[in-house]
């Protein structure tokens, strides 16, 4: 995402936040197919994603004045929002078929987007570095947990490991990764 | 295992995802009073959210927008249950096969011996329940009379509470409230004398939990938390 667009985000959420309709749908239109598209790839069915992106939008609009900008960028802020929703319905639900690929990452190629886009990039290219620091398996666990939603005992049974030792995994990742990206 | 570690690696998972519903409520719960922890899940979302870029681009359907707008203008505190009773809607459209044929065999049932042949259908049956295993009302109709019956097979009220039938039909912008609904033994209503023949063949009935006496704003003001629609129950 450019800077300049990014700019746009936090204007037109300031902008609902004050109960502008116009902003809102511009806010919707921009940002609808990434959030869907994120929405989807945890609960894999249409109908369920339409529904949750639907509750995702009214939290947005009526959340929109607790928005940051200072903490977390307009749609890092929005996609928790989404995600949040999606993975409470898919816990709710029984743990999705195991029929889901390996997460293949890669950043994506030079466009013609300036700076801020090259920024988003290194960030990722950064991350990736320091997933690539996990061992095999518990990077995939890692992954497929954030993109796909799954649980512990999905990944467990897709591991073929006891739910105790995913944790174990999980946990020692995370303490890896943020080692790793220092903060 | 200090304080610090144990907010870094619970904040580490809400955002990742593997925390169970009970865990992600409690998270969801404590972050509102706990600035430490809520600033370690924003440091997590920050931290993971390039994989964010990696999502694929999904084109919404195009009528959401529009439904985005409707639940946006719903009065406060009806957005939630409106929402959820659009969503019952569509499920029970798509789930036509399996919800027709549990209620088919039980308007076998409910018919039994008797041979019916009006030249149009008169009695309807609605089999109100969470999902396909735990049925907790079932209701008949006689489009004749209008007359509607409840009969409570599985429902537990909490003692302060009242469950209230609402009848939801594309037709109409709410769901629409046919009156309380007893938990034990029957409940017969008049309700439906309001409203013409195809809107009872078309809709889906569903019970909320409201306040004792049920919801004071005219609509579901509670979860809704059994749905079923109307199917013919004699041939």
């Amino acid at each position: 995402m450019q800077g300049g667009e990014q700019d746009q985000l936090v204007d037109w959420l300031a902008r609902s936040a004050r109960g502008d309709r116009a902003a809102f749908q511009a806010l919707y239109r921009a940002t609808s197919a990434k959030l869907f598209g994120t929405i989807l790839r945890i609960l894999g069915d249409r109908d369920l994603s339409r529904d949750v992106t639907q509750e995702t939008y009214v939290k947005i609009w009526h959340n929109a004045a607790r928005y940051d900008p200072a903490k977390s960028s307009p749609i890092t802020w929005m996609a928790a929002i989404a995600r949040n929703r999606a993975l409470d319905e898919a816990r709710r639900r029984q743990p999705p078929a195991a029929d889901i690929d390996d997460v293949e990452l890669e950043v994506p190629g030079d466009n013609p987007d300036p700076l801020a886009a090259r920024a988003r990039r290194e960030e990722l290219r950064r991350l990736i570095a320091c997933l690539d620091g996990l061992d095999a398996e518990r990077r995939q666990a890692v992954l497929l947990a954030y993109c796909h939603g799954l649980s512990r005992e999905a990944l467990a049974q897709r591991f073929a490991r006891p739910v105790g030792t995913i944790k174990v995994w999980l946990h020692r990742s995370l303490a890896q990764l943020r080692e790793c990206l220092g903060s | 295992m200090s304080e610090r570690d144990d907010i870094e690696r619970l904040a580490g998972e809400y955002v990742l995802g593997t925390l169970d519903l009970a865990e992600r409520r409690a998270v969801a719960a404590r972050r509102a009073r706990e600035p430490a922890l809520d600033n370690a899940i924003a440091a997590w979302e920050r931290r993971l959210s390039p994989l964010g870029e990696a999502a694929p681009e999904v084109a919404p359907p195009e009528d959401l927008w529009a439904e985005i707008e409707r639940a946006l203008d719903a009065p406060a505190g009806a957005g939630a249950p409106v929402v959820d009773l659009t969503r019952h809607l569509r499920r029970w459209k798509l789930a036509a096969f399996a919800s027709g044929a549990i209620a088919a065999s039980l308007a076998l049932f409910v018919a039994g011996e008797r041979v019916l042949r009006p030249t149009e259908p008169q009695s309807f049956v609605a089999v109100l329940q969470k999902d396909a295993a735990s049925p907790a009302f079932i209701v008949s109709v006689d489009l004749a009379t209008r007359n509607l019956t409840v009969r409570a097979v599985s429902a537990e009220r909490p003692a302060d509470r009242s469950y209230e039938l609402w009848l939801v039909n594309d037709r109409y912008d709410a769901p629409r409230s046919l009156g309380l609904v007893e938990d034990e033994g029957f409940t017969q209503t008049a309700a439906l004398a309001a409203y013409p023949r195809e809107v009872v063949q078309s809709s889906v009935l569903a019970v909320s939990l409201e306040p004792r006496g049920g919801s004071t704003t005219g609509r579901p003001s509670g979860p809704v938390l059994f749905t079923g629609r109307l199917v013919q129950a004699t041939p």
